[in-house]
């Protein structure tokens, strides 16, 4: 019988290819240190300026000397394998990372000349200012109304119920989702479908007005339909906030932003614009990203 | 080598063949279907040996206890003689007071059966009706003195011997030397009886007494009361103190070693023994702060104690039950970690929280050890009327009676049993009732 000989071969194979993976797996574990960020990093006139941002879980260095311009009233969109730092990264604009117990943050990221990783800076001004839409639909399970009103209500904006009522109002109207929930606001927030609950969450966010919406894979967990209506969403914010978002999705990053950053390892490899990014890129990492060589 | 079927090209190809694996599972699917069907089995079995035994438990307690719930009462004709409660006629409350009235009842029993002369045979004449009696007519008088120099028919509570006999657990075959109730009094009461004035009456004395050594008279308001203030003063305490610590640790503090040694102590604070908590209170609110002996107060702090370490455990697996989504979601929008666990934490573990302090409120309504050593064991005849009197509470009441050697305390401690599950299943109903009420998982 000839199988004998099949198998021996066979696993001979296997064995090879698994020293080939492995010895991939630590080339792409040990180069992990430091580089260089190609393309422009600086804007004019930025909203956010990070400077030298470093972030350690613990001993892992899981974002590395990263220098990145936000700019006012643009979409910039995050790229980058899984595991690459981007959310990390993006938690460190709003300081997010301070609840990670074992989570430390070094370098300085300015907002109007202020550093906001200064000692003595609270970071509930920043919160308000630096609003975040996470990966995961997260409405409060309370009303649809209260899930809008909380914001601006501990944070004291509205003088009188009147104005909490525009407040909420108008938060819908420009998360577009007024006309689907106007007749429902004493109704449970939980119990929108994922893509109106996201909206929910981002009128949550907007309704403290915001100078800058974060959103880390807001569409990640939404059908290819609710996607488009946020996807449009994000395009009509550009004109009032600016916007970061992490996204996993290339065409998503190309559809919604100016600019994209790409991320590798916890290095910001390369940042440009997105027509740039994506027809030309300069390093040969990010090629690879966008061809869909690994990912 | 060239093969035609592609899959011979792979590594194990004739053991890792789809047809055999289906082959393999269906044959091993008869012994998997029988496990299961086993293992039903025994959780059934399980379940049903359980419920055997909490049935028995229930049919002996309410078996042994309901008629506790039912008193025997004599009709006696009573004249209330002025030359006995009054003989000055001042009518005079010190007077009334202080007046024998248990000779009145002892007057009409000799009257009702003149046949009776002996010293000794008048005792156990007398003894047909309980000592207690005295102290309803005189209640009575006070409450009314125009009774006097009138002879009214009245209800008295028959003595403990004689109720047993009613409810039939007198022998009357038994020799009379080995019974408490003699031939004599048998003949008295089944005379009174076919007069038609013996009858069985609903024991409130059973829930309005206090202790008492005459089983006929004792009643658990005291153990109650005794029972209520201690309750009430361990929730005003331990809720508060729980959630907030419950809140700290899980929410605010550093994790370091210090929380690390806070939260293992806790812990073990849960497991030590209660008679421990009792000999600390016993230390500390006794000899140390001087608190009095037997007292509620005393009583609340170690029960607090016992309670505590069960309340923030409950409460601290209830706030992490909330998902972290809800408190990044409020952190994000900018609430402060304070504002953050009022409007959406807090409301959200609450239900976990209440279940948590109404078991802990169950365990000290049972707790026994403890009240032990710091003297809530007394014999008490009064009822409390604050957190500072001597009292005793429900659990310990039982212990009391289950000691008595009187047929009439059997009943009673069934009954009184019976009283403190009837509390604990209300506890825990209103438990399951909040956490429904609570309970808004949208
Ligand atoms: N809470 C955490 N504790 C420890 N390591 C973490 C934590 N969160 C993320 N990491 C690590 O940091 C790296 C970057 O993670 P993340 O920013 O979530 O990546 P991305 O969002 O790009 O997929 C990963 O290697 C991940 O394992
Ligand atoms: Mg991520």
């Amino acid at each position: 019988m000839s199988s004998v000989d099949t198998i021996e071969e066979a696993v001979q194979l296997k064995r090879a290819n698994f020293k080939q993976a492995a010895g991939h797996m630590d080339s792409l574990t040990r180069k992990q240190e430091q580089r260089e960020t190609e393309g422009d990093v600086r804007v004019e006139n930025p909203r956010l300026r990070c400077n030298d941002v470093n972030v350690y879980y613990g001993e892992k260095h899981a974002v590395m000397g990263v220098n990145l311009d936000i700019g006012r009233n643009e979409v910039i969109a995050m790229i980058g394998p899984s595991g690459c730092g981007k959310s990390t990264f993006l938690r460190c604009l709003n300081r997010m990372n301070d609840t990670i117990v074992g989570c430390r943050v070094t370098g300085q990221i300015f907002m109007d000349e202020q550093d906001i990783n200064a000692s003595g800076i609270d970071v509930v001004p920043l919160r308000a200012t630096v609003g975040m839409v996470f990966q995961k639909p997260n409405p409060f399970p309370k009303s649809i109304w209260e899930n809008v009103a909380f914001g601006p209500r501990i944070h004291g904006l509205a003088q009188n119920k009147a104005e909490l009522e525009e407040m909420v109002v108008t938060s819908l109207q420009r998360a577009g989702l007024w006309e689907e929930v106007k007749d429902r606001l004493e109704q449970p927030g939980t119990g929108l479908s994922g893509g109106q609950q996201q909206r929910l969450c981002i009128a949550r966010t907007i309704a403290v007005n915001p100078e800058v919406i974060l959103m880390d894979e807001p569409c990640s967990a939404l059908d290819p339909i609710a996607t488009a209506v946020i996807e449009d969403l994000i395009d009509e914010l550009r004109e009032l906030y600016s916007i970061v978002i992490v996204t996993h999705s290339m065409q998503q990053a190309a559809r919604v932003s100016q600019r994209t950053a790409y991320f590798h390892l916890g290095n910001l490899i390369e940042v440009g614009e997105t027509t740039q990014i994506f027809t030309n890129p300069v390093h040969k990492l990010t090629e690879d990203y966008i061809t869909g060589r690994f990912g | 080598m060239t093969n035609q079927n592609p899959r011979q090209d792979i590594a194990g190809a004739d053991v890792m063949d789809s047809r055999r694996t289906f082959e393999i599972v269906r044959a091993g699917m008869k012994r998997r279907q029988s496990a299961e069907k086993r293992f039903r089995l025994y959780g059934l079995l399980a379940i049903l040996l359980g419920l055997t035994f909490l049935s028995v438990l229930f049919v002996s307690i309410i078996g042994n206890g309901y008629t506790a719930f039912a008193q025997t009462y004599v009709k006696i004709p009573v004249y209330f003689d002025p030359a006995g409660i009054d003989p000055e006629g001042t009518r005079d409350p010190d007077t009334l007071n202080t007046a024998d009235y248990s000779a009145l009842v002892k007057a009409s029993l000799r009257e009702m059966f003149p046949a009776v002369t002996e010293r000794g045979e008048r005792r156990e004449l007398y003894s047909i009706i309980s000592t207690g009696a005295g102290f309803e007519l005189r209640d009575s008088v006070l409450d009314d003195p125009a009774l006097i120099g009138t002879r009214q028919d009245i209800w008295l509570v028959a003595d403990d011997e004689i109720d047993m006999l009613m409810k039939g657990h007198v022998d009357r075959t038994v020799p009379e030397l080995d019974r408490r109730v003699k031939d004599n009094q048998i003949a008295w009461v089944d005379q009174l009886n076919s007069e038609g004035r013996v009858e069985k009456r609903f024991n409130t004395n059973f829930f309005l007494a206090g202790d008492s050594r005459d089983p006929e008279l004792a009643g658990i308001r005291g153990a109650l009361v005794g029972s209520f203030y201690p309750l009430l003063l361990t929730l005003i305490l331990s809720f508060p103190i729980g959630v907030a610590a419950a809140v700290y640790l899980e929410e605010f503090a550093p994790r370091n070693r210090l929380t690390d040694l806070i939260e293992v102590n806790i812990n073990n604070l849960a497991a030590v023994p209660s008679i421990v908590f009792g000999l600390l209170g016993l230390a500390v609110f006794i000899n140390f702060f001087g608190l009095p002996r037997s007292a509620p107060i005393v009583g609340a702090f170690v029960l607090t104690l016992m309670t505590l370490p069960t309340i923030i455990i409950a409460s601290r697996v209830a706030l992490k039950s909330v998902p972290p989504s809800i408190r990044e979601a409020a952190l994000g929008v900018g609430a402060s970690p304070m504002q953050a666990m009022f409007y959406h934490v807090l409301p959200l573990a609450m239900p976990g929280m209440l279940t948590g302090t109404i078991i802990g409120m169950a365990q000290a309504l049972g707790e026994t050890a403890p009240l032990l050593m710091i003297g809530m064991v007394a014999f008490i005849v009064s009822i409390p009327g604050g957190i500072f009197d001597p009292a005793t509470v429900l659990p310990v009441q039982i212990f009391l009676w289950a000691d008595s050697p009187e047929r009439g305390f059997v009943e009673r401690t069934s009954a009184a049993i019976m009283v403190l599950l009837a509390f604990l299943i209300l506890m825990n109903a209103i438990a399951v009732i909040l956490r429904k009420r609570f309970e808004r998982r949208w």
